[in-house]
């Protein structure tokens, strides 16, 4: 295990100057909408809260820490919040893997087809968009998420936003549940799928679904994922802990033990294996650990979009 | 020897959490936690009803074995919450290394 005080110190560090855990330049990372037809105008504003864009660096750093995880080198970490932002941007941006970055294109891509072939009136601003701080509220680090919760909401609210579709559970807790007891400023928040409304015929006749906990316990919105699989022609094999009883995929131990969250990332893929069909999952976090656990998942966008 | 401050629990309150009391040390969140290690979470929020804030100090790392997954504050059978308690505890310990 790593200290948490260097990670912790590192994140917060990172977040305060760049607005992101990384400390990215975010125009070199949020590119998803240069390939994708989406609305420029609408109701609301797709907030990715850039978590799926986050994924080839998560997957980069995570391979790092696992080498020097328990090293003497591990003492070093402390030192990182001292590596120049855009000597660390550089280095990030080369090792994150391309073939990654492509498919968190098509992940966001499809969710933005779903919607517009349900009708729902929403549109895209990547000025707008924001990392919404959760990790630094998972961490502990309660006066960085604070500070950084207020530069979103307020600048979410002079743009004049009142409604958000969120595409992660970690993003739609935060702009849903925390801001309006943080920051006093409230928006009405959607994840994707609530909103999504396709009527057809999916590949995929029978999966099962990860409930991420944020989805299935802290939200409760366990049921919609399903109704929209259900209404796509998809039925769901479920598993015992599921819903509000479902178990962690180990990801949010990722950055402070990435041994501990293979322990806990194994066993929850042995449950979901258990059934023998495709594993669906609808959150960036549980997608990456999973996968590092040896789960071949997809994203409940990746099945949906073939109803359309 | 270990000192401690019976107040505690009540000083805990600024990082948030309220519940630490509630708990009769059951093991329900030990049972259901993902973790599967040894007492975690019981022994430390036992820690903070005695008020051991230097056990808790002196053992911060392990807090951040917690997942914040929620489990065990959906099973406790005493309405307490130990995912929030670790929580706040998590607080507490980033706030006195800060202050340090």
């Amino acid at each position: 295990m790593f200290d948490p005080k260097d990670i912790i110190e590192n994140i917060a560090d990172n977040v305060r100057v760049t607005h992101n855990p990384f400390g990215l330049n975010k125009e070199g990372f949020n590119t998803w909408w240069k390939e994708v037809d989406v609305p420029a105008t609408g109701d609301a504003l797709l907030f990715t809260g850039l978590m799926y864009q986050l994924v080839p660096y998560i997957k980069a750093a995570t391979g790092y820490l696992e080498k020097y995880e328990d090293k003497p080198m591990a003492k070093y970490l402390k030192y990182g919040k001292f590596i120049p932002k855009t000597v660390a941007n550089m280095g990030l941006q080369k090792i994150a893997s391309q073939d990654e970055k492509l498919k968190t294109a098509t992940t966001l891509g499809n969710m933005v087809k779903i919607l517009k072939a349900s009708d729902v009136s929403f549109f895209y601003d990547h000025d707008l968009d924001e990392y919404s701080g959760v990790l630094l509220y998972d961490l502990g680090d309660q006066e960085g998420f604070e500070n950084h919760a207020r530069f979103v909401a307020k600048k979410l609210q002079s743009a004049g936003i009142k409604k958000l579709i969120t595409v992660d559970p970690h993003t739609t807790y935060a702009l849903k549940v925390l801001y309006p007891k943080i920051t006093g400023i409230s928006f009405e928040v959607q994840t994707w799928f609530e909103v999504a409304d396709l009527a057809g015929k999916a590949e995929h006749g029978e999966i099962t679904l990860h409930d991420p906990c944020f989805y299935g316990r802290y939200l409760e919105v366990s049921d919609a994922p399903r109704a929209a699989l259900n209404k796509a022609g998809v039925n769901c094999t479920e598993i015992n802990n599921n819903g509000s009883f479902t178990n962690c995929c180990g990801g949010p131990a990722e950055s402070v033990s990435p041994k501990l969250a293979d322990e806990v990332g194994l066993r929850r893929v042995a449950e979901l294996q258990a059934t023998g069909k495709p594993i669906v999952a609808l959150c960036p976090i549980c997608m990456v650990n999973l996968e590092k656990c040896g789960a071949d998942v997809v994203d409940l966008s990746s099945v949906l979009v073939d109803a359309i | 020897m270990t000192k401690i401050s019976p107040q505690f629990a009540e000083d805990l309150k600024q990082y948030g959490e309220d519940t630490a009391l509630e708990c009769f040390n059951c093991g329900t969140c030990v049972a259901i936690c993902p973790l599967i290690d040894g007492s975690f979470p019981r022994k430390l929020i036992r820690y903070v009803q005695i008020g051991a804030k230097d056990r808790i100090l002196l053992n911060r790392n392990e807090l951040w074995k917690c997942l914040h997954c929620g489990l065990c504050s959906e099973s406790c059978p005493r309405g307490a919450d130990p995912g929030g308690i670790l929580l706040s505890l998590k607080r507490y310990a980033v706030a006195s290394w800060r202050k340090s």
